[in-house]
């Protein structure tokens, strides 16, 4: 089993161009350090059509409203950083920002894997070869290369992004490692709830049982933490 | 929380009309309807679970749940595009369930 680079072609340019805007970095980081709802209103306002700040406060009450953190305290500033983030997001237009939202759950990937195993260790847009295997085309979002043990991440927005590709593609390496005598855990990262991943899952055929699934509520389990159980 | 029964059920309400919208994704028709199918269940049984609880858990003031609510409403019938229905679709109780103190999921 060996990684290696993606090839830059156009589109790699280009999405390069997106995964390196300051903004993905600025939201990643905040959504890393994010609560369960503070990473809701990510979703729903970088989803919105609402540009008014006001408005996503009235929606979210319990992380803006009379009864949620008082203003000045460090929750609710990350509160409103989270909502200045995410509008700036929005504000990037409809094309631009589905780019961004994806190039932000990678990100806040590879952010929270750091916690774990350590920058080194990761890395970005990686293919993995097998001898006497046809490389996949498509590179994986992050991987984690250690000895003995790699971890292939595929980052999606929404629970809609799961199709059998995706699927297909994880469980491949994690067969072709396997019968190469290594180890590789093939994870599909999806920043929308495991109700809706789970209702995703369920019509495909695709092998699924070796992939491992986070979703938006377990994102913290990355990092080796576990997740919240409430919001 | 106070019994949210109605303006839960103007979500979904809501939710309904986004399915109509994300349904012309003629691939997407079995997803959209499982979609909507799970997270009413899950509304509901909130519903239902929160006119029991005694003495109510906290949460916003009633006044701010029922403008969050009509507000999240009003955010998803602003959504006409099909593909970004399917998304609000999942989105819209999730959001719901935050604005009530409830685990979004």
């Amino acid at each position: 089993m060996r990684f290696q680079d993606a090839a830059k072609d156009a589109r790699a340019v280009v999405y390069a161009g997106v995964q390196a805007d300051p903004l993905v970095a600025r939201a990643a980081a905040l959504l890393a350090d994010a609560t369960p709802p503070q990473r809701v209103l990510a979703r729903a306002v970088m989803n919105g059509e609402t540009t008014a700040p006001e408005s996503w406060r009235t929606m979210f009450p319990t992380l803006f409203g009379s009864t949620g953190p008082a203003e000045g305290s460090p929750e609710r500033d990350r509160s409103e950083a989270v909502l200045a983030a995410s509008l700036a997001v929005a504000g990037r237009g409809e094309q631009v920002r589905s780019q961004f939202r994806g190039a932000i759950v990678e990100a806040v990937t590879e952010l929270l894997l750091e916690r774990r195993v350590g920058a080194g260790a990761i890395r970005r847009e990686r293919r993995i070869l097998f001898d006497g295997v046809a490389a996949e085309i498509h590179p994986y979002d992050v991987t984690v290369e250690t000895p003995g043990v790699a971890e292939a991440y595929d980052c999606k927005w929404g629970a809609r992004g799961i199709s059998a590709d995706v699927l297909h593609q994880l469980d491949d390496a994690r067969a072709h490692a396997a019968a190469a005598g290594g180890r590789l855990l093939p994870v599909l990262v999806v920043f929308d709830a495991r109700r809706s991943c789970e209702g995703r899952l369920a019509r495909q055929t695709a092998p699924r049982t070796g992939t491992r699934l986070v979703t938006i509520e377990t994102l913290d389990r990355l990092s080796g933490r576990r997740a919240e159980v409430a919001s | 929380m106070t019994d949210v029964s109605g303006p839960l059920e103007r979500v979904v309400e809501a939710l309904a009309r986004l399915a109509a919208r994300g349904e012309t994704i003629e691939d997407e028709w079995t997803y959209v309807h499982d979609l909507e199918t799970v997270w009413v269940a899950r509304l509901r049984a909130v519903a239902v679970a929160g006119a029991a609880a005694e003495p109510p858990p906290p949460g916003p003031t009633p006044a701010e749940l029922e403008a969050a609510l009509d507000r999240l409403v009003a955010e998803a019938d602003l959504v006409t595009d099909p593909h970004r229905a399917i998304d609000w679709l999942s989105t819209l109780p999730q959001a719901t369930l935050v604005a009530l103190g409830e685990a979004a999921w």
